[in-house]
């Protein structure tokens, strides 16, 4: 029998993370007088674990004039709200570890686009970010990371994700009773860490100056945190099914909760930075009543047989699809000023596998849906051109539009603005 | 070099020295003499050899010089590295004398312990809540901050910083901690009960599928992903019992090769948690109730089953006793099913042969119906020779036989043909009642255990006290002061006060979580100078166990006893007996032969299929030769030329052996051959290299680190690295020569890269080559495919240019071959000794070793290599005046 009580452990700390903690390291200070004011208020990366067909991604022709290919068919009714990439990468590992680079630019670990952005705006909400995922995705598959290079644990069931954001009334009362008895007791760790400041040489005390630079970090982040547990938790009336479809069989679905509860976390302005990992296993999926020749991960690795390629664009069809009516729900809905969300909240989908067939993590599928940006056409980027540009590039547009004023991201120091501007 | 920017340097020929002493003159030369004499010449001036400017002070005369640059100095003369060969030597006595100059200055100068105090890293913490709070299961999430490494190790309290995240992680893990110890009792509140029409549309399983008439076709096997039927739509909701209707029949046909089923089938249900992909044997997983099913019957029959089920988990359905394929007793009739079909019909295995060529990611059907076909259309070529060695094969079991292209068929013949179960219904009610799952009994019987025995008439307050007496001098492995129990007993009290409805199990609650984030807990090495014996206990402790003193340890150290050199040393070699010692082996090994780094390289396909089991066999060889090293106190030189290792079938890749399954055993291994001892094993070859090609640098650097005792430097930022160059153009060779040519470069390299160049005849994971592979396809477009199943491992790969090992040593040696290099070792035992000592001292003590540490250390190798073993060594670590020293 497998370890029960481990389930818990992970349960409970990553829910403790998913509140404000880490995010709120943001750097103090507001614009400088001569910025832009920021036109995006939101992120939302959404990273597909076993990629795309990348013939059946990236449209044949560059400009605004392209054939939707297969698998942009579903979301083709936004296509003057978003824009193709071809062409971009890190430059970076291939293999499913690789993966972990997608939004950093590191497979070894360090800040990733969202916490960036978070690191900026996440104090504004009760949630600096949400991480969120279906069931239990390997290791490898990790999107979000914090500047340390620390992995931020996803929510993968949607009743979590649901309690988390939408909280009852005990479930405040006990996230009370931690949060005040937290700063008591890392009052009293400070008081003890001096006493014991008094009595050592200097080059220990060294190491407890570190350890009360620590402790009070997380003081001031429990501060925040308690701040957000006085205001109302918004209601929401969202259904959720009997039970978590985290089976690895019905990731599909669970996925289209997860979409919903996203939308809700945004619409109700609980979070502004959110990152899903879309996770794949070796599971059977049946797409409109037929089952499908091979397992997901099977058919990832196609060999470049023309079946097994139908069958893996049939899952990421299904994907796409839920990209679209996730994308609706943030056209249809108004943000203070009762402009439609999308127009300030940057949508990224895609990929840190570029060929899953051979593991190979270069021209990865990309795509970059709202805001109020240049869109419309599919822009393909070429390695062997002069300068050739990176899928930082990407990211720094997309951080500037923050009023982030990075100079390099991600292994990059260019921006896609003239592109996307 | 930056490393001696610092040292003054003042004109050597002040001393009015001449640069070629007579050696008679040199006869009573003070040492500031002879450094003028031998070292001067080069190292002295505006532009000093290497960077190194050294005057009278550097040999010490009050402190005047940098001790860095002394013990550089001291390093350079002991090793005899210096003056270099060709240039003029001193006799042994003067290279005393100057020694003997340096070690005064730099004892009188050394540090005595620790600068910094030591926070537990991940493992210790780990282990210290498991044994603590009898927590066996404890993990820390998957996201908790990695620990930094110094001085080769990652308990080294320099590395072991406290961020802010990582502050965070611990405040969120010791709610975790209360919680599992002391956290609110959910209880058994009454049940509702639910009804679950499964259907079996929403089953999964592979190897299975859907039959006639909406129905679920089950065969057996032993991976339960394969075996059995797991409803997608359900999950335990609370540990309870619930109540599993299902509906079945026997599926037989006229057509099948096994014989009728006619008495009861056996069918049993299993449950596992829901969200866990599960690739397990059934024998690993919890059965839940068996059935039987009249395979004579003629329709579905109904059976029901009452079962106890854990919130989240899902059952699944299995026929227990079917023949199939990867079945126990079911594997023996598959091969006599088979054996009998193949020696019958040749054409069965002439089709098998040709088809095995197939295209990757065939189906199951698709392989039997192409298998068929082949047989039917006469185009089968039945002179293969293979063909007549056919008997042989099945007689001895599968191993050499194409043992998937066998298990799918066998599958997609029972699955048309049967014997098969087919579900037609499925449904599940519950819970019925709630169960007290064994999570909620365990949560109970340590909060039981925390809290212990009320005695008659004692108030909250005295209880609370008798708790913290006992639990505080446990976590801060030294007794309490009367203040901290005051100070935890106010905390305990003030929940008590604020809330009627507290219990003393609340306010333990807080001070638990108060004790695990506080420095007397999280660092340890906070008291000064000489420890007492409860540090010297946790010292012991964590360095053999990564875990905090047991019983036995904490009474010595009460009674004051502990520090004797005869109970340390029994103490010692206690815990080494003990399975506890597992994680010094499993810590030590991966760190000191780097298999750590194991996890993340992944072999270039190109090279050989390589999977997780491949790499845990690799580590698993290295402890386990270290264990019997360190368990059977065999000599030092054991690691170099042991005559044995521990080996599996997964290693026959590599060393091409012919062993079978997955179970380590003890193997002979030729001495003074290829393979044997540190050099040439798997797991460092693999580990020193990138997966993809070698690269003479890194595994010299890591034999001159790590068995030779030097410093290899740090790679100066503006070279470029090498990139070994797989074309064949130009070999890594003759890289390094051109390397080499640079005389800045030269200084490190002369010494590291003869160590690497003798190991090319190693690969990336450590198999013999003596022609570099030359890769004719691109790097990933062409997979070798499994191996068993199409046998084209390899592909695009042909032999290269010639690997050339041969290299001299700076002092000359000339070593042809890694037999070279492990006799150069052998002789110079003392320096590998010595060189352990150092990296043990380290490790146990957690901190970078000062020069009286070095001293002792070659002291204590000394002593392990006149007469004893790798054991004494350990012990004579944990008996010296350093270990007993912050």
């Amino acid at each position: 029998m497998a370890r029960p009580d481990r389930r818990r452990f992970l349960e409970g700390i990553g829910m403790g993370l998913a509140l404000p903690l880490l995010e709120s390291l943001a750097p103090e200070g507001a614009l400088a007088a001569d910025q832009r004011p920021p036109t995006l208020k939101r992120l939302v990366c959404i990273g597909t674990y076993l990629g795309f067909h990348q013939p059946d991604f990236f449209p044949a022709t560059t400009g605004s004039d392209y054939r939707c290919p297969t698998l942009l068919d579903p979301v083709s009714s936004f296509r003057d709200r978003f824009t193709v990439f071809s062409g971009l990468d890190h430059r970076g590992r291939n293999g499913h570890d690789g993966w972990k680079a997608w939004l950093s630019g590191s497979a070894s670990g360090s800040v990733s686009l969202d916490q960036e952005v978070a690191a900026r705006i996440g104090d504004r909400t009760r949630f600096g970010s949400l991480q969120v995922t279906c069931g239990s995705p390997p290791d490898e598959a990790r999107m979000s990371f914090t500047p340390e290079g620390v992995a931020l644990p996803m929510i993968g069931r949607p009743s979590v994700l649901y309690r988390t954001l939408f909280r009852s009334a005990g479930d405040r009362d006990r996230a009370d009773y931690l949060l005040s008895t937290n700063r008591s007791i890392l009052d009293g760790a400070i008081a003890e860490a001096k006493a014991l400041a008094r009595e050592v040489s200097a080059s220990d005390r060294s190491k407890l100056d570190e350890y009360l630079a620590a402790v009070r970090t997380v003081e001031r982040d429990l501060q925040k945190q308690r701040a957000w547990l006085d205001r109302p938790v918004p209601s929401a009336s969202y259904a959720l099914p009997e039970f978590d479809p985290v089976a690895p069989d019905l990731a599909l679905e669970c996925e289209s909760i997860m979409y919903d509860l996203m939308a809700l976390a945004l619409t109700t302005d609980s979070t502004r930075v959110v990152t899903f990992l879309i996770p794949g296993w070796s599971q059977v999926f049946t797409i409109e009543g037929r089952q499908l020749s091979a397992g997901y991960h099977g058919l990832s690795h196609h060999g470049n047989d023309p079946a097994r390629i139908a069958d893996y664009n049939l899952v990421g069809v299904e994907h796409v699809k839920r990209f679209a009516a996730f994308l609706d729900k943030l056209r249809s809905a108004t943000d203070e000023s009762g402009l439609p969300l999308l127009d300030s909240t940057a949508v990224l989908f895609g990929s840190g596998m570029g060929d899953a067939n051979t593991h190979d993590n270069s021209n990865l599928p990309t795509l970059l849906a709202g805001g109020r940006l240049r869109h419309g056409a599919h822009r393909e980027f070429r390695r062997e051109a002069v300068g050739p540009r990176l899928l930082g590039d990407l990211y720094l547009t997309i951080l500037h539009q923050f009023g982030i004023e990075a100079d390099s991201f991600a292994g990059a120091s260019h921006n896609l603005n003239e592109h996307l501007l | 070099m930056t490393w001696f920017a610092a040292a003054a340097r003042l004109q050597i020929a002040a001393l009015g020295a001449s640069a070629c002493l007579a050696a008679a003159e040199t006869e009573e030369a003070g040492p500031e003499r002879l450094l003028a004499a031998y070292c001067a010449p080069c190292h002295s001036g505006a532009a000093p050899a290497g960077g190194v400017g050294l005057d009278p002070t550097s040999l010490g005369s009050g402190g005047l010089s940098d001790p860095d640059l002394q013990e550089r100095l001291w390093t350079a003369l002991d090793r005899g590295r210096m003056p270099p060969s060709g240039a003029a030597t001193p006799a042994p006595a003067e290279r005393r004398r100057m020694l003997n100059r340096l070690e005064t200055d730099l004892l009188r100068r050394s540090r005595d312990g620790a600068r910094v105090p030591r926070r537990l890293n991940r493992r210790e913490y780990e282990n210290t809540i498991r044994a603590l709070f009898d927590l066996p299961a404890f993990r820390l999430p998957d996201g908790f901050p990695q620990d930094g490494s110094k001085a080769g190790f990652d308990n080294v309290g320099e590395g072991l910083v406290l961020s802010p995240p990582l502050m965070a992680q611990l405040l969120a893990a010791a709610t975790v901690v209360a919680d599992e110890l002391l956290g609110p009792d959910p209880g058994l509140k009454p049940a509702q009960s639910k009804a679950y029409p499964l259907g079996t549309g929403g089953l999964s399983m592979e190897g299975g599928g859907p039959a006639a008439g909406g129905a679920f076709r089950l065969m057996s096997s032993r991976n339960m992903a394969s075996a059995a039927a797991w409803p997608a739509r359900f999950e335990a909701p609370r540990s309870g019992i619930y109540r599993i209707h299902l509906s079945a029949r026997a599926h037989q046909t006229d057509r099948m090769s096994y014989p009728r089923r006619t008495g009861p089938v056996r069918i049993a249900i299993y449950a596992r948690p829901k969200t866990e992909q599960v690739y397990a044997p059934f024998e690993q997983l919890r059965k839940v109730a068996e059935l039987q099913l009249d395979a004579a019957a003629a329709g579905p029959q109904a059976l029901t089953a009452e079962v106890e089920l854990l919130q989240g988990e899902v059952f699944g359905v299995r026929w227990e006793d079917g023949p199939a394929y990867s079945d126990p007793p079911g594997r023996d009739y598959a091969h006599q099913f088979l054996a009998d079909r193949l020696q019958a019909d040749r054409r069965y295995y002439a089709a098998m042969l040709q088809f095995r060529g197939g295209p990757r990611g065939t189906t199951q059907a698709q392989l039997y119906d192409a298998t068929r076909s082949l047989m039917e259309s006469g185009d089968l070529d039945l002179s293969d020779p293979r063909l007549d060695s056919m008997p042989e094969v099945w007689g001895g079991g599968l191993s050499n036989a194409p043992h998937n292209w066998i298990k799918a068929f066998v599958h997609e013949e029972l699955y048309r043909h049967g014997p098969a179960v087919d579900l037609t219904a499925l449904e599940v009610e519950g819970p019925l009642r709630l169960v007290e799952d064994d999570e909620m009994r365990a949560r109970r019987a340590r909060t039981r255990g925390f809290l212990g025995q009320r005695p008659p008439g004692a108030t909250d307050e005295e209880h609370v006290r008798l708790v913290l007496e006992r639990f505080l001098p446990a976590a801060f492995r030294r007794p309490a002061t009367d203040e901290e129990l005051r100070t935890y007993a106010r905390l305990a009290a003030g929940v008590l006060a604020s809330d009627a409805e507290a219990s003393i199990k609340d306010g333990l609650h807080l001070a638990v979580r108060r004790v695990l984030v506080s420095p007397s807990f999280l660092y340890r090495g906070l008291e000064r100078g000489r420890m007492d014996d409860y540090g010297i206990a946790a010292r012991l402790s964590y360095f053999l166990t990564s875990s905090p003193p047991d019983d036995r340890l904490a009474t010595l150290a009460r009674t004051g006893t502990l520090s004797e050199l005869a109970t340390l040393a029994a103490e010692a070699e206690r815990l080494i007996r003990d399975p506890r010692s597992d994680e010094f082996v499993r810590s030590f090994t991966g760190q000191w032969l780097a298999t750590r780094l194991l996890r993340s390289i992944m072999p270039d396909p190109r090279l050989l299929p390589f999977g997780a089991g491949d790499r845990e066999a690799m580590i698993a060889e290295a402890e386990m030769l270290f264990a019997e090293i360190l368990r059977s106190n065999l000599p030092v030189k054991a690691f170099i030329d042991p005559g044995f290792s521990y080996r599996n079938a997964r290693l026959n890749k590599i060393y091409g052996g012919r062993l079978q399954g997955d179970r380590m055993r003890r193997v002979p291994v030729e001495r003074d051959g290829r393979f044997g001892g540190v050099l040439g094993m798997a797991a460092v070859m693999m580990a020193t290299a990138n997966g993809v090609d070698t690269n003479p640098v890194l595994r010299g650097a890591w034999v001159l680190e790590n068995l030779l005792g030097e410093d290899p430097g740090e790679p100066p930022g503006d070279v470029p690295a090498i990139a070994p160059d797989t074309t064949g153009t130009r070999t890594v060779r003759e890289q390094l020569a051109a390397h080499r040519a640079d005389p800045s470069c030269a200084r490190c390299h002369d010494r590291m890269d003869p160590l690497g160049t003798v190991l090319e005849n190693f690969d990336p994971v450590g198999r013999w080559r003596s022609q570099y592979p030359e890769y004719t396809a691109p790097p990933d477009g062409e997979r070798p495919l499994r191996q068993e199943f199409y046998s084209t491992a390899g592909r695009g790969t042909v032999a290269g240019p010639a690997v050339d090992p041969t290299a001299v040593l700076p002092d000359g040696t000339r070593l042809e071959s890694v037999t070279d290099l492990r006799r150069h070792l052998l002789r110079r035992i003392d320096v590998v000794a010595r060189c352990l000592a150092e990296k043990l001292l380290v490790y146990a003590t957690g901190r970078p070793l000062t020069f009286k540490d070095r001293l002792e250390a070659r002291r204590i190798a000394r002593s392990a290599v006149e007469g004893g073993g790798f054991r004494d060594l350990v012990v004579g670590i944990v008996q010296s005046p350093a270990f007993a020293v912050r």
